[in-house]
C-alpha cells in the first residue's frame, strides 16, 4: 500500500486540545492525513477549522494531544525538543503568510539562515542560497533589504529560504493571502515547481480559491475533521475560472 | 575515562573548534545576531551611548572620589623619609595640629629602636604680599639640620634654599593662589604675623584637602613666627633602626611616651578615613555612581527588552525554521556583549581622556583611573548587559514557535 503512495508525512488519529480558562477546547478530533511526495497537497476549509493547527503539528512546531506524527519515517511525537528543532531545520522548509524575513538582513543572508543555523560556513551558505535566489529570479536583488522589495518578491525570498537547504517537506500557511493575484500566481508557480520533485512534498494551507488550480490534491476540513479528500482536481481548469 | 583518553578527547575538541558544524553554527548565528542589532541604529547607538555614558559617569566619578580621598592622606605621603608619626592622642588627621610638648621629641628619641626623630610643625597661617594681597597658607616647619618634612626625595638640594633666616620654600603648584598675576615667586617677600619671610625656592607638594598653598621653613623659623599661644611642635617624625619594623616601633613609642604613634601608612589611611567620615563626599559621589549604574540598568534593560519585543515575531520564525534556544540565547547575549564592549570602551576612554587632560588643572592633579575602578566598572557593565539580555531573552526562550503562524 505504501509502495503505491510513498508518504513524506503522516499524522494518525491526532487530536489537539487547547486550554481555555479552566476548560479545554478540542480543535482536532482524531485527524489522519498523509502527505505524498512529488505532490502539492492543499488543505482548505473555513476559518477556524484547524488547518494551521494541522500544519503546525505536521511540521513539528506544535505537539499533538494524542495520536502519532511521522515525518520521513521519524516519529516527531517521540523526539526530544532539541532533536525536533534540528529535524525541522534540516528536513522541513517553512513559508509564512507574513514572509517573516529579518528586516536588517539582506536578501541573500535571509535566504541562507537555515544553512547558517545548521553550521554551513557563511560563504558556502550564501553561495548555496544565492543559487536558489538566481533560480527564483531574485539574482539582481541579493544585496537588497526586504523593505526594498514588493510583497511578492519578499515571499519569493521566503521560498528561497524554505528551499535553500533542499528540504523533503515544505509547509506553507496562507502563502498568497497577503499578495495581489499576479504575485500570488507567481509564488504558486514556484511552489508547484518545487512540488514536482519526487523527493519532496509540499503542503499548502489556504482559503484563497484563486490558487486551488495549482493543487494536485485538495483536502477539505471542517470543524477539526477532514470532510473531503479529493485525490483528483475537484475544480475546473484555470482558464474556465475568474 | 583515564587521563590519556581524556587528554586526547580534549585536544581533538580544541583542534576541531571552529570547523565543527556545531560551533560554526553558533558563530554563524552570532553573525546574524550582530547584523540584526546593528541594522537597528537607533537601538544600537542608544545602547552603546547609554552604556558609554554610564561607564563614564561611574568610572570618572569613582576616580575623582578616590582622588579626593587621597588628598586627606597627601600631607603624610608628602613626607618621604620618616616611617613613624608621633602625635597628641586626640589627633585624627594630619591637618589637625594639636601641639605636644617640646620634651616629647627627646622622650621619643630615647625609645629603643629609634634611628632618628625630628620635629615637624604644621599650622594654618596667613600671608600678606607686598602687593597687599592676603592668602591663607599651611605653614610647615621642618627640621633645621635634616630638612625631613620637605616633599622631596633628595633633601640636600633644598638645604641651601632655606639656609638663611626667615627663608621659605613654596609649593609651586599652588603659588597662583598667592600671586594670581603669574609672577615669579622667587625673591618675593611676604609678611606672616608681622614677620618678613622671603621665598627662596619652589617645590612640588601633593594636593591636600584644604587646597591651600604650603610654605616650608626651617623649624626654628616657623615656630619663631608662630604666635606663642599657637601650636608649636605638632608631630615628631621617626625612622626605625634597621631591623625594627615601623609597626613595632610605633607600638613601643606609644607605650613609652603615652603619645599616639602611627606608621606612615596608618596615618595616611587615617587621613582618608577622616574625609570619609566627616564630609558629604562619599554620599555625593556614591549618588553619582549609583546614578551611573541606574542609567546603565534602565537604558540597557529597556532598550534590549524593546529590541527583543520588536523582533519577537522574527525570533519566532527563527525558532520554527530550526534555530535552537541555545542559539537564540547566544545570539542575544552576543548582542548585549557587543554593545557592552563598545559602550564600555567609549566610557572608560572618556574617563581616561578626562583624567589625562585634567592633569593640567591643579585640582585634578594626581587623579588616576585605578585598576580597581577600570576593572570594577567593566564587571558592572558586564553584569548589567548580560543580566538585561537574560531577562529579555527569557521571553523568546519560552516562545512557542507555532505563534509565527498566527496573525
Ligand atoms: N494557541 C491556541 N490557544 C487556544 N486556541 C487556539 C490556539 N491556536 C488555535 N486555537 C483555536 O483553534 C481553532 C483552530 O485554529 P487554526 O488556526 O488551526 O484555524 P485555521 O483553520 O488555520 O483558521 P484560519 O483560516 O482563520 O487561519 C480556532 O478556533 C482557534 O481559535
Ligand atoms: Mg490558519
Amino acid at each position: 500500500m505504501t509502495l503505491i503512495s510513498p508518504q513524506a508525512a503522516l499524522i494518525d488519529q491526532v487530536t489537539k486540545e487547547f486550554p481555555s480558562g479552566n476548560d479545554v477546547i478540542q480543535v482536532l478530533h482524531g485527524i489522519s492525513l498523509g502527505i505524498d511526495y512529488g505532490k502539492m497537497t492543499m488543505l482548505v476549509g473555513p476559518s477556524g477549522c484547524g488547518k494551521t493547527t494541522v500544519l503546525s503539528i505536521l511540521s513539528g512546531t506544535l505537539s499533538a494531544t494524542s495520536g502519532t506524527v511521522t515525518v520521513m519515517k521519524k516519529r516527531l511525537d517521540r523526539l526530544k525538543n532539541d532533536d525536533l528543532v534540528r529535524f525541522r531545520r534540516r528536513k522541513i522548509g517553512f513559508i509564512f503568510q507574513q514572509y517573516n524575513l529579518i528586516p536588517t538582513l539582506n536578501v541573500a543572508e535571509n535566504a541562507a539562515i537555515p544553512l547558517i543555523a545548521d553550521g554551513v560556513a557563511w560563504e558556502d551558505a550564501l553561495n548555496q542560497s544565492g543559487r536558489m535566489l538566481d533560480h527564483l529570479g531574485l539574482g539582481p536583488h541579493k544585496a537588497k533589504y526586504p523593505r526594498q522589495l514588493s510583497g511578492g518578491q519578499q515571499q519569493r525570498v521566503a521560498i528561497a529560504r524554505a528551499l535553500s537547504h533542499n528540504p523533503a517537506l515544505v509547509v506553507c500557511d496562507e502563502p498568497t493571502a497577503a499578495l495581489d493575484a499576479a504575485s500570488g500566481q507567481a509564488v504558486m508557480a514556484l511552489l508547484e515547481e518545487a512540488a514536482d520533485d519526487p523527493n519532496r512534498a509540499v503542503l499548502v494551507v489556504t482559503h484563497d480559491d484563486r490558487i486551488f488550480s495549482f493543487a494536485d490534491r485538495i483536502v477539505r476540513m471542517e470543524d477539526g475533521r477532514v470532510i473531503d479528500d479529493g485525490l483528483t482536481q475537484p475544480l475546473p481548469p484555470k482558464g474556465l475560472r475568474r | 575515562m583515564n587521563d590519556e583518553n581524556e587528554l586526547k578527547l580534549r585536544s581533538s575538541l580544541m583542534v576541531s573548534f571552529g570547523t565543527q558544524p556545531r560551533s560554526r553554527s553558533i558563530l554563524g548565528m552570532v553573525g546574524i545576531a550582530l547584523k540584526m542589532l546593528m541594522g537597528d541604529p537607533v537601538k544600537y547607538f542608544g545602547l552603546v551611548f547609554g552604556i558609554g555614558f554610564s561607564t563614564l559617569l561611574m568610572s570618572q566619578q569613582a576616580s575623582i572620589f578616590v582622588g579626593l580621598l587621597t588628598w586627606g592622606a597627601n600631607p603624610v605621603l608628602d613626607v618621604r623619609q620618616a616611617q613613624v608619626w608621633v602625635m597628641d592622642p586626640r589627633v585624627k588627621q594630619p591637618d589637625q595640629g594639636q601641639a605636644i610638648s617640646d620634651q616629647s621629641l627627646y622622650r621619643v628619641r630615647s625609645v629603643d629602636g629609634v634611628a632618628w626623630a625630628v620635629p615637624y610643625a604644621r599650622s594654618a597661617a596667613t600671608v600678606k604680599t607686598m602687593q597687599g594681597n592676603i592668602a591663607a597658607v599651611t605653614l610647615v616647619g621642618v627640621d633645621n639640620q635634616s630638612m625631613v618634612g620637605l616633599p622631596e626625595e633628595n633633601l640636600a638640594n633644598s638645604m641651601s634654599a632655606i639656609r638663611g633666616r626667615n627663608a621659605a620654600i613654596l609649593d609651586g603648584n599652588t603659588q597662583h593662589l598667592i600671586w594670581a598675576d603669574g609672577r615669579d615667586p622667587i625673591g618675593q617677600v611676604v609678611e606672616i604675623n608681622d614677620n618678613r619671610v622671603v621665598v627662596t625656592g619652589l617645590t612640588s607638594s601633593l594636593t591636600n584637602f584644604s587646597g591651600l598653598p604650603t610654605l616650608y621653613m626651617k623649624y626654628s623659623d616657623a615656630i619663631a613666627i608662630t604666635p606663642p599661644e599657637r601650636n608649636k611642635l605638632s608631630f615628631v617624625l621617626v625612622e626605625p633602626k634597621p631591623g625594627v619594623t615601623p609597626e613595632d616601633l610605633a607600638e613601643r613609642i606609644s607605650e613609652v611616651t603615652g603619645l599616639k604613634a602611627l606608621t606612615r601608612q596608618q596615618f595616611a589611611a587615617a587621613g582618608t578615613q577622616f574625609i570619609i567620615e566627616n564630609t558629604g563626599i562619599p554620599i555625593s559621589f556614591g549618588a553619582a555612581i549609583g546614578l551611573g549604574i541606574l542609567v546603565a540598568v534602565v537604558i540597557t534593560a529597556l532598550t534590549l527588552a524593546m529590541f527583543v519585543a520588536e523582533n519577537l515575531k522574527n525570533f519566532g520564525a527563527l525558532k520554527a525554521i530550526g534555530v535552537t534556544n541555545r542559539q537564540i540565547l547566544v545570539m542575544v547575549l552576543s548582542q548585549a556583549l557587543l554593545v557592552g564592549f563598545i559602550g564600555y570602551g567609549i566610557g572608560i576612554g572618556g574617563t581616561a581622556a578626562f583624567l589625562y587632560f585634567g592633569q593640567a588643572d591643579p585640582s585634578l592633579r594626581g587623579f588616576k583611573a585605578l585598576g580597581e575602578i577600570v576593572g570594577g566598572s567593566a564587571l558592572l557593565v558586564m553584569i548589567i548587559v548580560l543580566g538585561s539580555a537574560y531577562v529579555s531573552v527569557r521571553k523568546v526562550l519560552k516562545l512557542d514557535p507555532a505563534i509565527v503562524f498566527r496573525g
